[in-house]
């Protein structure tokens, strides 16, 4: 898993932090991972949803990732819906992991669907990154 | 005595101590009961929103949430910190030498517990405001965490009788076109100043007093917080935070459930320290 991480598309990029009930503290501030997988379950619900992920790792089995989104309430306002996301979808998805290297969660920073469309999570004057 | 004569003594005997007040009876056993107190109107009773009161310099109704232009960590309070007592350092250092392990100490939030004053308003979630003339009504979304600010002009509770909170006894007063929160009578465990960070505790001798006003235009307001803690901290803990008004946005509600955890694997990962 360690290796997959390695070789995933690492990108730096300054966030605001996405908040989840919990503290971000353990997660990246700013390091993110993509990695490209198919959907096991897409959760919408407060105070946050969450996107499980199966990925493959190197040795061709499948893991699980879990990552944490904001509440619908803001996803709402990035282009989200209830069923944006369903089982079986491949997606190519970027978070923030845990600082520990510990594999399966990550903080949900964009996803890339399979019709090409890219989703973020907030705007800004709601907390969200700023705009470019 | 004939049985006329007996039954007449009995029915004055009777009379005379049900006229005796209930505090002379306790008295004569030693017993002296307290004085009930008077029951305060309701902050929504008709007859205590009708009261001839000064207008209010400003009215808060509407959704606000805190302005993160200053930056990702604009909800936190600090750094800067007060110099903390031995026992509250001692959390401090523990949190901080496992921040750097990549692990959480602590963080109750995020297993469910209250957030409470004062990060429950800078959460990164709306707060709606209902202000009346007796009491403003703040609701975050976050854990719909309520908190009331008494207006009417009542004390804060007895501190013997109170229920100690997350959010605490919030009692304001207007001081020229600012209104002054005192907010006192906190729940002093699993509750923090910070979430995952610096880990200063809160006890039950916080006391954060909140100057708010609302900047010209109506379309921010502003609080600077003067926070105290004994226990924890020497002196005071001031910070302040301004909130931009939402108005395209209701709170909905949000509930910590039993569940959700379960697939949050980050919640039951070895990075949690409790």
């Amino acid at each position: 898993m360690k290796k997959l991480i390695i070789t995933s598309a690492l990108v730096l990029s300054v966030v605001a932090p996405a908040f989840a009930h919990h503290s971000p503290a353990a997660f990246e501030p700013q390091k993110t991972i993509t990695l490209t997988g198919t959907v096991k379950e897409f959760r919408w619900q407060n105070p946050h949803s969450w996107i499980e992920v199966m990925v493959p790792n190197d040795k061709g089995q499948e893991v699980l990732w879990a990552f944490e989104l904001t509440s619908p309430t803001y996803l709402v306002r990035a282009g989200w819906k209830s069923n944006t996301l369903k089982p079986g979808d491949k997606v190519t998805i970027s978070g923030r992991p845990l600082k520990s290297g510990e594999p399966g969660s990550a903080i949900f920073t964009s996803v890339m669907l399979a019709d090409g469309r890219t989703l973020g999570e907030r705007p800004a004057r709601l907390g969200g990154p700023a705009e470019k | 005595m004939t049985m006329t004569g007996r039954a007449t003594i009995a029915l004055v005997l009777a009379a005379g101590l049900a006229a005796i007040p209930a505090t002379m009876l306790a008295q004569g056993r030693g017993q002296a009961a307290p004085p009930a107190p008077a029951e305060p109107l309701s902050a929504l009773a008709p007859e205590n929103l009708s009261k001839p009161r000064p207008k209010a310099p400003f009215d808060l109704t509407g959704n606000w949430f805190v302005d993160t232009s200053p930056g990702p960590d604009a909800w936190r309070f600090g750094p800067p910190y007060p110099k903390l007592t031995p026992k509250a350092q001692k959390e401090f250092d523990t949190g901080m030498k496992l921040l750097k392990e990549g692990k959480v100490y602590k963080d109750d939030i995020g297993q469910c517990w209250p957030a409470g004053l004062p990060l429950i308003m800078t959460r990164y979630w709306p707060t709606a405001m209902i202000q009346l003339p007796t009491a403003i009504y703040m609701i975050s979304e976050f854990m719909n965490s309520m908190r009331v600010v008494y207006l009417d002009g009542r004390q804060h509770t007895d501190p013997d009788i109170v229920v100690r909170t997350f959010n605490g006894e919030s009692v304001g007063r207007w001081e020229g076109d600012t209104l002054v929160v005192d907010t006192r009578h906190f729940r002093g465990d699993h509750h923090w100043m910070d979430q995952g960070g610096a880990s200063i505790p809160a006890g039950e001798q916080l006391r954060i007093v909140e100057r708010i006003r609302l900047l010209p235009g109506g379309k921010q307001l502003e609080i600077a917080y003067t926070m105290t803690d004994p226990e924890n901290w020497e002196g005071e803990w001031k910070s302040t935070k301004r909130f931009n008004r939402v108005n395209d946005i209701d709170i909905h509600e949000v509930e910590c459930l039993p569940d959700l955890n379960d697939h949050l694997k980050s919640t039951r990962s070895k990075t949690q320290v409790q």
